[in-house]
């Protein structure tokens, strides 16, 4: 149960690649030159052919969900006579078992993920980071933290959704608590081994004989050098977090229709693939952009920021 | 070998502890009377109140537990008050299918997951190269229930080649089950392919820069004795231990395939007891889906450690 940090997530970052080249920095990175060296190695991720892709689509999937109030000001609830139609000069993507707009359906469904995927990915990964770097401050309750991790990930993905659903309830709130339990371990185990890996560093060792505290050590030595691989890894799990939604939605024990996320449309949309195969066509497309944008993302800052 | 597993034996019991008493707090944790919550909207005053009785919920939480631990590793496995049957008949009765999903698409995984995984760490081409990472990037950026819904609507819905919804058992009648079982086989397997074949290309990629390569090349082995006797072989345990993770995935992956196809397998079973808040038989069903993952995972380690004495001695 210890090989799998690797691959549970599939991709990744190889853990034999540390960040050899952050290590040296003494100081915390804001207050330094060295502040916009990092700012410029993140940049440089956005300058290679696959950041470039990425960031692409993502930026126009990002702006198309932000502005769909303003692009769509109906809403997704507007019913016309025309139901289950194919693709059409007015409605471009079709129509739902309503009549309403699948185009408009999916845009809404995409900001509903997004709004998951905000609140879900970022509190993962603090709390994932944080309980990985218990174990810097006591020795003890970073073992019992590993076990519980282990614990986690002893549970398939749906599995776990199912578990938080039958205590909360179907719903936004659950998608998000089903997501951050879900990346603890992923971001629990990188954060414990950078933190082993930067432990037996000299700097390490030094400040902590010139009678730096351990809180102050991992604040401003260890904290740091996690940092890379966490926001890597942060970008592979947004694929994740996606799948997930749609995968519990799609089962219905996610977002409950008629709230569109791009899961709950597939969710109605499978039901009606013999009338209108167009129906899930929207959402799918959708899905697979939002997902390999965000590979592609860290793909990019794999190679540039990690591996030098 | 034995002391191997004897090392490895506390943490799974660990996780399987835990799974035990997440599973027997879920009805406690849902709002309202468990006994009611167990017996369902429909029961009469006097059911719940013999549910109450032969589940001792007056007792205190801890001889609950016991209780019911006990009464499931002897495998009694308990009621179902929703369905009306018992647990233990209703997953019999639809685990076939779902086995034999999983076994498929398992067989699926490999083939494609090694196949692929070869082709990448071997080829020298450049355009080689970008094929292959094209096929993996894509094909990780597409879960299962994607490729099944574009399985469905290219070959169910399109051309018609396959029937995409509803399933025949291979018991029954093997040429038509193998027909229905085929897609929703294809796109779980396909979709768990590619981290076993990114992982054996890289270990490939970097096993081909050590010294015995170099020694083989020397000594006149042909390019293919190459790949497959001296690189493919040594680098094989990496992609053995991810074929041992994904297939306790698979199994979880089974429950949304199940819903695409419409599959009557445990997953399915999974989704309807969460609906009618089953309890009894939502207990049972993610203790199973856990076990199932933590065998799957121990079964490949102990596959590993047969293959590389490196890893019994360090475990």
């Amino acid at each position: 149960m210890r090989n799998n940090d690797v691959t549970t997530m599939g991709a990744a970052p190889p853990t034999d690649t540390p960040p050899t080249d952050t290590s040296a920095r003494p100081a915390p990175r804001t207050r330094t030159p060295g502040g916009n060296a990092t700012v410029r190695r993140y940049l440089a991720a956005f300058r290679t052919p696959r950041g470039v892709i990425g960031l692409t689509i993502l930026a126009v999937l990002l702006l198309t969900a932000v502005l769909a109030p303003v692009i769509f000001p109906h809403g997704y609830d507007q019913q016309t006579a025309d139901s289950l139609r194919g693709s059409s000069g007015r409605h471009l993507l079709g129509t739902d078992e309503l009549g309403r707009d699948l185009l408009v359906r999916t845009v809404y469904g995409l900001r509903t993920d997004f709004s998951i995927i905000v609140v879900a990915v970022p509190l993962s990964m603090i709390a994932g980071t944080a309980l990985g770097l218990v174990g810097a401050l006591s020795r003890v309750a970073g073992a019992v933290v590993q076990r519980v991790l282990d614990i986690i990930l002893g549970f398939p993905g749906v599995v776990l959704g199912v578990c938080v659903v039958l205590i909360m309830g179907p719903g936004w709130s659950a998608l998000v608590v089903a997501i951050a339990i879900g990346g603890l371990p992923y971001f629990g185990r990188q954060a414990r081994a950078a933190l082993l890996e930067q432990m037996g560093r000299e700097y390490v060792v030094a400040a902590r004989t010139l009678g730096v505290g351990k809180g102050a050590v991992l604040w401003r030595h260890i904290l740091p050098n996690a940092v890379d691989p966490i926001l890597v890894g942060g970008a592979i799990f947004v694929v994740v977090a996606v799948f997930i939604e749609a995968g519990l939605s799609i089962i219905g024990l996610g977002i409950q229709p008629p709230t569109p996320s791009l899961g709950s449309l597939l969710n109605v949309g499978i039901r009606f693939i013999e009338q209108s195969p167009m129906y899930i066509l929207g959402p799918t497309a959708v899905l697979i952009l939002l997902s390999m944008s965000f590979s592609l993302l860290a793909d990019a800052l794999n190679e540039t920021v990690i591996r030098k | 070998m034995l002391r191997f597993l004897v090392k490895k034996l506390p943490s799974i019991l660990l996780v399987l502890f835990a799974t035990s008493i997440i599973a027997f707090l879920l009805p406690r944790f849902a709002p309202g009377d468990p006994a009611q919550t167990i017996a369902g909207p429909d029961a009469t005053a006097e059911q719940t109140e013999a549910i109450r009785q032969s589940l001792g919920l007056d007792r205190p939480l801890f001889v609950q537990y016991l209780t019911w631990l006990g009464g499931v590793l002897r495998g009694h496995l308990g009621t179902s008050y929703i369905f009306n049957r018992s647990v233990s008949d209703l997953i019999l009765s639809r685990m076939e299918s779902t086995i034999e999903l999983a076994v498929l698409a398992s067989v699926f995984m490999i083939l494609i997951g090694i196949g692929l995984g070869v082709l990448g760490g071997s080829t020298r081409s450049r355009p080689g190269r970008m094929a292959v990472d094209t096929a993996n990037t894509l094909l990780l950026a597409t879960p299962a229930f994607l490729v099944g819904l574009l399985l469905i609507v290219l070959l169910g819905v399109t051309w018609r080649l396959l029937p995409v919804s509803g399933e025949v058992p291979l018991s029954e009648n093997p040429e038509i089950g193998i027909q229905y079982l085929l897609l929703p086989a294809l796109a779980l397997g396909l979709a768990h392919a590619p981290s076993i074949s990114r992982l054996l290309q890289t270990t490939m990629r970097s096993t081909r820069g050590e010294e015995f390569v170099d020694l083989a090349r020397a000594k006149g082995a042909s390019p293919r004795r190459i790949t497959f006797r001296h690189v493919l072989r040594t680098s094989l345990g990496a992609a053995v231990v991810a074929i041992g993770i994904r297939v306790g995935e698979l199994f979880g992956g089974a429950i949304i395939i199940e819903a695409i196809f419409a599959r009557n397998g445990l997953g399915q079973l999974a989704v309807q007891s969460v609906n009618a808040r089953d309890y009894q038989l939502v207990q049972i069903l993610v203790m199973g889906a856990v076990l199932v993952a933590v065998l799957s995972q121990l079964v490949t380690e102990l596959i590993l450690a047969a293959l590389d004495p490196r890893v019994r001695l360090d475990a």
